[in-house]
Formats: structure tokens, sequence, C-alpha cells
């Protein structure tokens, strides 16, 4: 790697953006995980392989998906490793009770609790398209998937998470 | 002519994209069109609820750390002569530019985290829930403000803040209202990408508005800063 000044302000600038994106990344692998402390550990080992490949980020733009990216392959690695027990959903959201019901409002509290519940092939393009602003195609692609089955999952997503806080779900669509 | 499971099927998989067809089915509609109100008050629940607080416990990113740790002995005794040489010159009085400086660059930092905010869109956040994320601040937008796309209480500087986002012809333009931020004059800032104005409010802290650069030119900054100023009723 480069060490002279323009190393430097590269690596400064990469530190800043990883730095910007934090926040969003924190919150995608908590949905990933349901756990805020793997979620924590998942994100400063991504952060680490990001740093090591950070030649690899040709375009600053694609810094998120490209992070996004890293952060699924770590989770998917963790379970590889530590044969991670399958969850218990209601002692997940015990566990995580205090920031879940952080919200001011107690409608938000619903919503979490109902997000904890759902399904993953549910809940991940969900959080990729409301959190991280992802289009249907950057989904499809991301998680390997074809465009209609990635719209056909976001229904099915929020008509789930609709029923589950109690909304009117009469007028919703059959598939 | 596209029919309602259609629409509704097409809508609860992306609720923020409407093609034409969709939009048109959506007027004449009035039944589809309760149907899509309805599920925008969810929406926005559930933008709200994703966004959890988790701030990270160490607030130092990996490689940091291990780039300092690598930094070779003389690079550190460098560094540290230069951190004593900034001290002195904090210290001498350049301090006086920062306090403003440094709000400019943590509303543009809140920015990175809020990626659905700059979304171009034709869809309103329903009034009660842009009135739900004012209450907090005491205030109410009047009318005049513009479509607004996008409302959200944001953790800001140990707050809670409004974060809207009018919808202009100019392109999406965000405001955060920081009653907790009071400032002494407008000023003015472009910084990665995003150009804004930060103005005082008397009494009130003060509005921060900004666009995207390609988006905007200062004039366009101003002139919206202004009309959201006008459209501002406070409550208190």
């Amino acid at each position: 790697m480069n060490d002279g000044v323009g190393g430097n302000q590269r690596r400064a600038r990469f530190q800043a953006l990883c730095q910007s994106l934090r926040p969003d990344l924190l919150r995608f692998a908590f949905w990933l995980s349901r756990d805020r402390a793997l979620a924590e550990d998942v994100v400063q080992e991504s952060m680490l392989r990001a740093w090591k490949a950070q030649d690899a980020l040709l375009d600053e733009n694609a810094a998120k998906p490209w992070l996004l990216t890293i952060i699924r392959r770590e989770y998917a690695r963790t379970f590889e490793r530590k044969r991670l027990p399958t969850v218990d959903v209601d002692e997940l959201i015990a566990k995580e009770e205090p920031m879940l019901a952080a919200a001011e409002e107690q409608n938000i509290g619903e919503v979490r609790a109902a997000l904890m519940k759902l399904p993953d092939e549910y809940r991940e393009p969900l959080v990729l398209q409301v959190l991280m602003g992802f289009s249907t195609a950057e989904i499809a692609r991301e998680l390997d998937l074809s465009g209609p089955a990635v719209l056909t999952r976001l229904h099915r997503a929020r008509r789930l998470l609709r029923a589950a806080c109690g909304e009117d779900t009469r007028l919703d669509p059959q598939e | 002519m596209m029919d309602h499971n259609h629409y509704r099927f097409a809508v609860m998989a992306d609720p923020h994209d409407p093609d034409d067809e969709l939009r048109a089915h959506r007027e004449a509609c009035p039944e589809c069109r309760a149907f899509t109100d309805q599920l925008l008050r969810f929406e926005s629940r559930l933008e709200r609820a994703l966004r959890v607080d988790i701030l990270p416990k160490a607030d130092v990113l990996p490689f940091a750390r291990k780039a300092a740790a690598a930094a070779p002995r003389s690079r550190r005794w460098m560094t540290m002569a230069a951190s004593v040489v900034l001290a002195l010159l904090v210290a001498g009085g350049v301090w006086l530019t920062l306090p403003q400086r440094s709000l400019a660059a943590d509303v543009v930092a809140h920015m990175a985290g809020e990626p659905d905010a700059w979304r171009r869109t034709e869809v309103p956040v329903p009034e009660p829930d842009v009135d739900a994320v004012l209450q907090g601040s005491k205030l109410r937008l009047k009318s005049g403000a513009g479509m607004v796309s996008y409302a959200s209480s944001c953790d800001f500087r140990g707050h809670k803040v409004p974060h809207l986002v009018v919808q202009t012809p100019s392109g999406p333009v965000t405001v955060m209202v920081l009653v907790h931020e009071p400032v002494n004059k407008s000023t003015r800032f472009d910084e990665q990408g995003y150009r804004g104005t930060i103005v005082p409010v008397p009494g009130h802290g003060s509005i921060a508005v900004l666009m995207r650069d390609a988006e905007s030119g200062s004039a366009d900054v101003e002139r919206i800063a202004a009309r959201v100023d006008d459209s501002i009723v406070w409550t208190r």
C-alpha cells in the first residue's frame, strides 16, 4: 500500500466513509442477527476486512453495497465458525428489550417486536429496501434472487407485519 | 387496465416507487387510495422502527486503532508534537470558528445514515405522522413548506430532532430543526457533496437546510431555507 501523502489521504477518506456509514451498517447487522452484541462484532470484523481490501473499492458511491456484502458474508462465517444454536425469538426480544422499547411511541415498539419475529427471508429484503434504500434490482443482486421473487418477499413481509401489528388487512391483495 | 389486486400487490412490495400506471390507478380508485394512505401510515412506523438507537460501545473503528498502533515510533513522536502545536493553536483562538463548522459537519455526517431521505418521490408522508415528528420540538408546518416526503425523529447530539425532507423542483431538500443548537449568524457550508445553510431562529435554536451538491445552487438553498423558516409555526 502506498504510504505517501496520497495514500494517507485515501486512508483518511476511507475511514471517514466507514465512520459515516457505520450507524446504518450496525442497524443492518442488528436486524440481520437480531442480537446487538453479535451485530457489533460482525461490523467490527467486517470493517477490518474492508480496510484490508479497500483497493477493491473502485467507486466510493458503491461503498455501501460493498460493505453490506462484506457484512453478510461475515455474518454467515460467524455461523459457520461458532455453530450458533437455533434462536428462540421470544428470548431474543427479551434480551434486546431495552433497545427495542426505547422508541418514544409505543406503537414503534410493537413494530419492532413484529420485525424480530419475521422470518429471515422476508426481513432481510425489507431492511435492505426500507433502511438501506436499495432498489428491487439491487436487492435481487445482493440476495441472488429474481426481481419478482424480491417483490413477492417484500409484499409478504409487509402483509405479515401489518397483520402482527393489528392493522386492517381486509383490503390486502391475494397472491 | 390494472385491477385492484395488481395495484395493491405492487404498492405493498414498494410503496415509495409507484410508476405512472400505478399512480393513474390510485387517482382513479378511491378504495385503493384509502388502502395506500393506510399503508403509508404503517410505512412511516416501519421506517422509524428500523432505525434503532444502536450506537457502538467503542466509538473507534478497528482499523483506526490498528493504524495508530502500527505507526513507526518516530512518526508517533511527530504526531504527538503536531498534536501539541495544534492544541496551542486551538488555545490561541482558532477555536472561535469551530463550533459552527462542527455543527455543519455533524449535520452532513447525519445525512449518510439516512439513505431514504434522498429518495425522489411523489408520495407524501401523511400529515398526522409529520405532526407526530414535529410535536416534540413544539412546532408545526404551514402548508406552504412543500410536500414532505420523509419525516423522522432522529438522534442528533444527544437530542431527538425532527428531520424532514421536502420535495422541491430542484430536488429533495433536507431540513433539520435544531432547537437545542442556537447559532449567532447564518453559516453556509459545502461539505462532502452537500451544500447547505444553518440559520438562527431566535429563541428556538437553528434550522439546517441542505441539498446534494449536484442538485443545488447556493441561491436555491437560501431561498428554501427562508421558505421553510416562514412555514414554521412555533407552538410554545
